[in-house]
């Protein structure tokens, strides 16, 4: 007999299982929820995922490039070296090795794509630390590669592409090289580019070089690698990611706590029956799993579809953000597929873990009472706010010491971000609580309305989970286009600080000073603002450490000076630039940042000539998207001191009668007929340059924008599915009402009232906290990853729409169950309120 | 040290000719057929080293782009104030990549040449050896010279900073020279001033290297006195002594069926050097091709042929992982020459890309072991 127990114990549990599953096909709305939560978390989850490894792995790759292990030797004026200048570095005994690098835009792109990173190398000089020096020891290859047709090695990503192209050699696949990147030798890159001489030289950290003024040399170590830079960004991607996870599990949360609550009759059925208590949870907990793998294999898949989707964007990203390349391709490892499942499945454990904990517990005599619920609530929601409350102190205290110290520290600010948000989250239904409490006594006489409020309170269990998620999602969404925004205004006015003249010109340096002269005469022109750059060494107040700064020469006319912002208070910023033209500089944020230096410290500069010079500073001013730091002074005195180079011109044109485009096209005919064809188009237009720098930005967010439309759509969808969960029970429960007279017009009504009302009570509570979060990504987690701060901008519409966005996501939630309730013939809810 | 010479262009052409290249790697059965990587097939495009030809200088002391390979070999026996051994050694190799005319470098390119260099650099201690490598294209920049190259006249010839060139403001053809390189752990500085005369080897300066017939074009300079200074680990040796200059083109260097080569240049006391080759299967039916000349004190050249010279290793030793026979028995009967030649010691191997021995030579009489004077020996092949 006893040998037959296991047979008859699983065959309990297959007909227990079977009776549960049941449930499922009479509800396969319930079921399609179930797995719409999971494939969503799982989705977003694992293409964040997804993204992440593959930009890891290009840059993983990106790394074993010699570039980055390799010291550069470039003019200090940036312009490109001669082979005549590398030939004698040579024979002086440096071991630089030429590199010539580029981007080049394969024939046959489509437009708007992406230029590839071109290399051109010459194998025999590169020093033997680099993995493409050892490759081409092979003599075979060494002659094909020196030798017409040479040959063009390709990241695996472009390899096809290049193959079409007819101006490349031939191609052979390099699986070790970074994404969008081509090695070819180094005359055929050069001649591909059109360049006249090597970009720059390398030269292995170890070896000594003596090297004439007018070079410098860059250790590998200052060379920020990609992958330390876009960290800050993955960081951010990964946050989005969780959130979106968790936004996911509500869903489920939402959606397994009302397959229970519908199956609570059966189940209670089934233990009268005599199923056992565990085996009815190993059957629960079967079909959790069950529906977790399907979950998760769903989500899996989704989540590397959508990653697909959004990889050009986030690389698109990357690149103008970086100017770091990362596949369009995705590169998974083996444990990304684990990964996910385990995550998936962990969070479905999560919001199963309490339904199995109660049907374990299940009192086979007891009535589901929904009063009896609200009675457990009551201590759940005081240790939910207790939490809450513990972690917004948390947050707060972390903000404080951020603020006080003035250190900026990414985890810091991560963990202060995390906390606040959840504190708050989990603040909600306490605050809900309150808000609707309060609201109840305000309007004590009106039956109606008293009725709402204390229906809500009996919809708050349920209710607390979809506010929650939208509680999230409001404030995130909040939170990022108000940085997003304040990126994009001041990222628009630094556009205009450095891109302030209406025609730009780049002469050759033996015409600088003759163009100059002569566009000053010109009628069209009414202020010339010269620039130049050099190139100098900031050393350290023991003079023990060395780094390269760039020098910016600017001419402080007035258009300028009302458009070059300082990060000083208005009242002081004449007397900075009085500073400036009496001999001080400005610095740019990044520098002041990451060497410690305020206004009225002193920087000591060495010159290409060798010489120092002390500098004392008058002002920081912001400088969004330049990596080096910067010293800017006026351009007469770099010409003098630093001995730097012609540079630009930029022309601002005289306000007068007539288009723009026209005076501007007389002065460019004028100069072509005077100075010839080549110095015309040499000239750009500062609109269309303007335009242009927008393009690459607008695309930089976009990955941003995407995530986070999704979460808020997760977050209706929440709310939705709980809201069709608990519309049966809401029927019986309005049935009465309208028994006693109100019509279904009003009780519709009141229904969408009391949601929008709790989305509003939410979007309330989403706003400090989206603002909160703004200010900690703009002020903490920004200043950390980038080393420039960015001014705090509220937008009051954002707030508006934020607002906006709550009713409209829970009215949209509404509609439906309202809809079928409109619909609903009276008979049939005579017949509820009978069964009531 | 030529004949060491020639087994690295061998190699090195062998390498790097491609189509040929590609053969050896199939089967060594067919290889051998094709003779050493097909050099001595491969000579198709280039020009070829023929007796009849006529040496002219100072045009001679520079580059022969049409042949596939060519050297700048220099070695020298030093001694320090102690009597101890030092040696160097300098060595400019160029070789042609193609033929010419079947790839015309881009005219807009000062990268792009059929052309490619390499050195060697090394330093023989009384018990030690350093040795280094480098490697360049061959460009010519719109301005100044590119990072290796050859000039007939005022000569010069330098890979990077490595340089054997005359001083500067001077002119007297490969008569007075300086020549200087650095490695890691060692480095020299050092003048030449010959004192005898240009040494023509073979038919004319037409040297045969293998029964088959074809060969190389070779003179040589054995008639210096060097002196200056080295560095080997940091410590500095004035060191004095003799020097032996080798130049040698040829596009088809090497019979079929060939191993590699042994190649001797002495010093003899009383002022007389001996060159004398071994190319190993180069001979009639797969035997050794032998080939060397007499070089009297007044610089009088006499050809000798297997015959008139007899190279019988002694003892092999075991260097970097290769037996090596580090003495041997050199017999010239018409100039009553009979002498034991030994290494210094064995560890005189160039662990360069295409590895080989070369390094300094004791001379001594093999009846009574009295010293007959001093050498460098080249090994490849082994």
């Amino acid at each position: 007999m006893s040998g037959r127990r296991p047979a008859r114990r699983a065959g309990v549990v297959g007909v227990t299982l079977a009776t549960l599953l049941s449930h499922y096909r009479r509800h396969p709305g319930q079921l399609a929820m179930l797995l719409l939560g999971l494939w969503v978390a799982g989705a977003l989850w694992s293409s964040v995922q997804a993204i992440n490894a593959t930009a890891r792995d290009s840059y993983a790759r990106a790394e074993a490039l010699f570039e980055t292990r390799l010291d550069r030797i470039e003019r200090r004026d940036g312009t490109p070296l001669s082979p005549a200048t590398y030939a004698a570095l040579r024979r002086d005994g440096m071991a630089v090795s030429p590199l010539v690098a580029g981007e080049l835009t394969l024939a046959g792109s489509a437009a708007g794509e992406a230029p590839l990173r071109l290399l051109g190398i010459d194998p025999l000089t590169l020093p033997g630390t680099s993995p493409l020096a050892r490759r081409t020891g092979d003599a075979a290859s060494l002659r094909d590669w020196l030798l017409p047709p040479h040959r063009l090695r390709a990241a695996p990503d472009v390899a096809d592409a290049a193959r079409r192209d007819p101006r490349l050699p031939p191609v052979e696949v390099d699986p070790g090289l970074p994404p969008a990147t081509l090695v070819t030798d180094i005359g055929v890159a050069q001649r591909l580019l059109g360049l006249a001489g090597p970009t720059r030289l390398v030269i292995a950290p170890e070896a000594p070089a003596e090297l004439p003024d007018a070079l410098m040399r860059i250790p590998a170590r200052q060379l920020a690698s990609p992958g330390q830079l876009a960290d800050s960004f993955h960081l951010n991607l990964t946050a989005m990611g969780l959130l979106a996870l968790v936004v996911g599990l509500f869903i489920v949360h939402a959606a397994l706590g009302l397959a229970l609550e519908q199956r609570l009759g059966l189940l209670r059925t089934l233990r009268a029956l005599g199923v056992p208590g565990r085996t009815l949870v190993v059957a629960l907990g079967l079909e959790l799993l069950t529906l977790g793998l399907v979950g998760a294999g769903l989500g899996i898949l989704g989540g590397v579809l959508l990653a697909r989707l959004l990889l050009p964007d986030v690389a698109a990203s990357l690149a103008s953000l970086y100017d770091s390349h990362v596949g369009t391709r995705l590169a998974l490892p083996w444990h990304f597929w684990l990964g996910g499942v385990a995550i998936i499945l962990g969070g479905l454990a999560s919001a199963g873990a309490g339904l199995l904990w109660r049907v374990a517990r299940l009192d086979v005599l007891a009535l589901g009472h929904a009063q009896a619920w609200r009675a457990r609530l009551g201590g759940l929601l005081r240790r939910q706010a207790w939490a809450g409350g513990a972690l917004i102190m948390l947050a707060a205290g972390l903000g404080g010491w951020l603020w006080l110290t003035g250190d900026r520290q990414l985890v810091a600010g991560f963990v202060m971000v995390t906390a606040a948000l959840l504190g708050v989250t989990l603040w909600l239904p306490a605050w809900l609580a309150g808000s609707w409490r309060l609201a109840a006594r305000l309007g004590r006489r009106r039956a109606l309305w008293a009725w709402a409020l204390a229906d809500l309170q009996l919809q708050l269990p349920r209710l607390q989970l979809p506010m929650m998620a939208l509680l999230l999602a409001l404030a995130t969404n909040l939170g990022v286009s108000s940085m997003v925004g304040g990126f994009r205004l001041t990222f628009l006015d630094w556009l205009d600080q450095r891109l302030l003249a209406d025609l730009y010109l780049h002469p050759e340096a033996e015409r600088h000073d003759a163009l100059q002269a002569w566009l000053a005469d010109q009628p069209e022109v009414a202020t010339l603002l010269p620039a130049r750059h050099a190139e100098a060494t900031l050393l350290d107040a023991a003079a023990q450490s060395a780094a390269p700064v760039a020098l910016f020469g600017i001419r402080p006319a007035a258009v300028l000076r009302a458009h070059w912002p300082l990060r000083l208070p208005a009242a002081e910023r004449d007397a900075a630039w009085q500073a400036l033209a009496a001999g001080e500089v400005f610095v740019n944020e990044q520098l002041a940042n990451r060497y410690r230096r305020r206004p009225g410290d002193t920087l000591t500069l060495r010159g290409a000539d060798g010489r120092r010079h002390r500098l004392s500073i008058a002002a920081i001013y912001p400088d969004y998207g330049n990596p080096r730091p910067e010293v800017v002074m006026p351009v007469a005195r770099l010409t003098r001191v630093f001995a730097a180079p012609p540079g630009s011109l930029g022309v601002v044109l005289r306000d007068a009668p007539g288009s723009r485009r026209q005076r501007l096209d007389a002065l460019v005919t004028r100069l072509a007929a005077r100075f010839g064809p080549a110095t015309a188009e040499s000239a750009i237009d500062q609109q269309a340059l303007k335009a242009d720098a927008t393009r690459v930005f607008e695309r930089t967010f976009a990955i941003t924008r995407a995530l986070d439309a999704l979460t808020l759509g997760v977050a209706a969808l929440a709310l939705l599915t709980t809201l069709l969960a608990q519309a049966g029970t809401r029927r019986a429960q309005l049935a009465p009402l309208w028994a006693l007279g109100v019509s279904r017009r009003r009780l519709v009504g009141v229904q969408c009232l009391q949601l929008t009302g709790t989305a509003l009570g939410t979007a309330l509570l989403a706003l400090p906290l989206g603002l909160a979060l703004a200010w900690a990504l703009v002020a903490v987690i920004n200043v950390a990853a980038f080393g420039w701060r960015l001014p705090l901008h509220l937008f009051p519409l954002q707030l508006l729409v934020t607002l906006g966005l709550a009713v409209l996501v829970a009215g949209l939630a509404a509609l439906l169950p309202a809809w079928r309730l409109w619909r609903m013939p009276p008979r049939q809810l005579l017949q509820e309120f009978a069964a009531t | 040290m030529k004949h060491l010479k020639t087994l690295l262009a061998g190699v090195l052409v062998a390498l790097l000719a491609v189509g040929l290249w590609r053969g050896w790697h199939s089967t060594p059965e067919q290889d051998t057929a094709r003779g050493y990587a097909g050099l001595g097939s491969a000579a198709e495009g280039y020009a070829e080293a023929r007796p009849g030809d006529r040496l002219v200088f100072p045009a001679d002391h520079g580059a022969h782009p049409d042949y596939r390979i060519e050297w700048w070999y220099l070695t020298a026996n030093l001694e320090d104030a102690a009597g101890r051994p030092f040696g160097i050694q300098w060595t400019l190799f160029r070789q042609a990549l193609a033929p010419p005319g079947a790839t015309e470098a881009a005219p807009d390119s000062p990268w792009t040449s059929r052309q490619l260099w390499m050195a060697h650099a090394a330093v023989s201690t009384p018990d030690g050896h350093r040795a280094a490598e480098r490697f360049a294209r061959d460009m010519t920049p719109a301005e100044g010279p590119g990072p290796a190259g050859v000039r007939a006249a005022p000569f010069a010839a330098w890979l990077d900073d490595w340089r054997l060139a005359a001083p500067d403001g001077t002119d007297s053809g490969l008569d007075a020279l300086t020549v200087r390189a650095a490695g890691d752990g060692f480095a020299y500085r050092l003048t030449l001033a010959a004192h005898g005369p240009r040494v023509i080897h073979g038919d004319h300066g037409f040297s045969r290297k293998s029964a088959d017939g074809q060969g190389s074009i070779y003179y040589s300079q054995p008639f210096y006195r060097i002196a200056g200074t080295l560095t080997v680990d940091g410590e500095e040796h004035a060191v004095s002594g003799r020097a032996w200059l080798d130049r040698e083109w040829s596009s088809q260097l090497l019979g079929p069926g060939q191993s590699g080569w042994d190649w001797f240049s002495l010093h003899l006391a009383g002022g007389a050097k001996l060159m004398a080759f071994r190319l190993r299967g180069a001979g009639r039916s797969g035997g050794d091709y032998l080939s060397g000349s007499w070089i009297a004190a007044d610089g009088t050249v006499t050809p000798l042929d297997g015959d008139a010279l007899r190279l019988t290793p002694l003892t092999r030793q075991t260097v970097a992982g290769r037996e090596l026979p580090t003495a041997w028995r050199v017999q010239v009967p018409a100039q009553a020459l009979d002498v034991r030649v030994a290494a210094v010691h064995p560890d005189q191997w160039m662990a360069t890309t295409f590895a080989y021995w070369e390094g300094m030579v004791r001379v001594t009489d093999t009846q009574d072991g009295t010293p007959r004077g001093v050498g460098y020996l080249e090994m490849t092949g082994y």
